[in-house]
């Protein structure tokens, strides 16, 4: 029953990247927080959710490109994790979050080939096909993304549950192993923006600030 | 406005927010489109069923925007529609209007608004305010932009018709693009600073973490967008060594 209530909720949150409403709330923090709550173990979705974002930060689900995505390789992530007790186990959830992530980009440009399949030719198009066709290919992409995060929590959870016990650093190494990954999207989102010869003067603002904030709080 | 959309307006502003439902290589978002602006086109001819088919017609071929800013296009369709504006002008007010509309809000929103948002609420996270107010501050947030573009898109296409980008000129979306996106590296550097100090940070990690953080910070800093998959691959690939070094020991 949790698994189909999971792989429900992956599907729904699938649904946001593109399809329905785009409240971003398919962006992993908020995932992270949702599928933590669903398994409950809300600390390690809000933390997965937080290493994958950052990852993400520099993919979005821009026009026809392909980008991974984050919803359900979110879902799929928090919930194989969460099957052990480990903290430590947040690495191989990630690890597969990021995996699943690719796995669902391809599946979009799948459904999107088959989406042009049967939309209406502009020739012979009506109302009645524009909305069966329209309703039909929202439905699909529920689907799809109810069976991609059923099929990612079935595989996550037993690598996770077979491999946990084997992962050999403690917490504290593990967050830097995934903050250096994460390290690099930081680096692309600078770049993006105009650089660091360009952002220098706001970037070390930013820094300033950031280091005051973590003596702070 | 020659005929009316009327009750039609809201189902087609709330029908937006399905607008690439059925996005695909061909059409690209056509269909959604169309599916959109169908319950006001009902209405608009809700006399002439053969003309109601024709500007379906018109209206499912390709097309394409970013999803929020497609709403400029489907108010002033709304309008032109509504103003009897013969077929051909229809058409070359879309192939005017689908390439600023998508450039303009992948810029504002994808690269621009999103980043910031994201990186305030990760920001929130990694200084240690409960993981509640980070999500909740992202979701309100973000969607206080989201619904204010889609509102103010949909209201001034319906407002100025083909005249909208004068609108678009006025707001000067490019400009407040460009002022976003210096607010994004101050934001860049305060997210930067919570990893590094911030609780479960690359300081408690050790000198070693930190270092590599560094260098990977400055190698995509360099590279740009394309060292992200190799990285996503290095990152799984690590994983996968640590494990299986930890499996034989």
């Amino acid at each position: 029953m949790e698994l189909l209530l999971i792989s429900l909720l992956g599907g729904v949150l699938a649904l946001d990247g593109t399809s329905v409403g785009q409240f971003m709330v398919s962006r992993p923090l908020v995932a992270g927080a949702l599928a933590g709550w669903a398994v409950g173990e809300p600390a390690t979705g809000v933390l997965i959710g937080a290493v994958l974002e950052l990852y993400l930060l520099v993919s979005f689900p821009s026009g026809g490109a392909r980008f991974p995505e984050g919803a359900s390789a979110t879902v799929v992530a928090v919930a194989s994790a969460a099957v052990v007790e480990a903290p430590e186990a947040a690495a191989l959830g990630v690890a597969m979050g990021l995996i699943w992530g690719q796995v669902g980009g391809f599946t979009i440009s799948l459904l999107r080939r088959m989406n042009g399949q049967f939309v209406p030719e502009p020739a012979t198009a009506s109302s009645r096909t524009v909305s069966i066709a329209h309703r039909l290919a929202l439905g699909f992409d529920l689907i799809r993304g109810v069976v991609l995060t059923f099929g990612g929590v079935v595989i996550g959870r037993g690598l996770v549950q077979a491999l946990a016990g084997s992962w050999p650093l403690p917490m504290d190494d593990t967050s830097g192993l995934l903050l250096v990954g994460g390290a690099v999207s930081a680096g692309i989102l600078l770049r993006s923006l105009g650089g660091f010869r360009r952002r220098s003067v706001l970037f070390a603002a930013g820094l300033a600030l950031g280091f005051i904030g973590t003596r702070l709080f | 406005m020659a005929r009316s959309a009327g009750p039609g307006l809201l189902a087609t502003f709330l029908r937006s927010f399905v607008i690439q439902g059925s996005w695909n290589y061909r059409t690209m978002i056509g269909t959604g489109f169309c599916f959109a602006l169908l319950p006001s086109l009902r209405r608009i001819f809700k006399d002439d069923p053969a003309a109601l088919e024709r500007s379906v017609r018109r209206h499912v071929e390709h097309f394409n925007a970013h999803p929020y800013l497609s709403n400029v296009a489907l108010g002033a369709i709304v309008r032109l529609e509504s103003d009897e504006v013969d077929d051909q002008a229809i058409k070359r007010f879309k192939t005017a209007v689908r390439g600023p509309l998508g450039g303009l809000g992948d810029s504002l929103v994808w690269a621009s608004w999103l980043p910031a948002v994201s990186m305030v609420a990760m920001s929130l996270f990694w200084l240690g305010a409960p993981p509640w107010v980070a999500v909740a501050t992202f979701v309100v947030v973000y969607n206080l932009g989201h619904l204010g573009l889609r509102t103010w898109g949909f209201r001034a296409g319906l407002r100025n018709g083909r005249e909208v980008g004068r609108s678009l000129t006025r707001v000067d979306l490019a400009a407040w693009t460009e002022r976003l996106r210096a607010v994004d590296a101050l934001l860049l550097g305060t997210l930067a600073g919570a990893l590094v100090g911030g609780e479960g940070g690359l300081v408690e990690s050790g000198a070693l973490w930190a270092g590599l953080a560094l260098v990977a910070f400055v190698a995509g800093e360099l590279a740009g967008q394309r060292l992200w998959r190799p990285t996503a691959v290095a990152v799984v690939a690590a994983v996968a060594l640590l494990t299986t070094w930890g499996l034989a020991s």
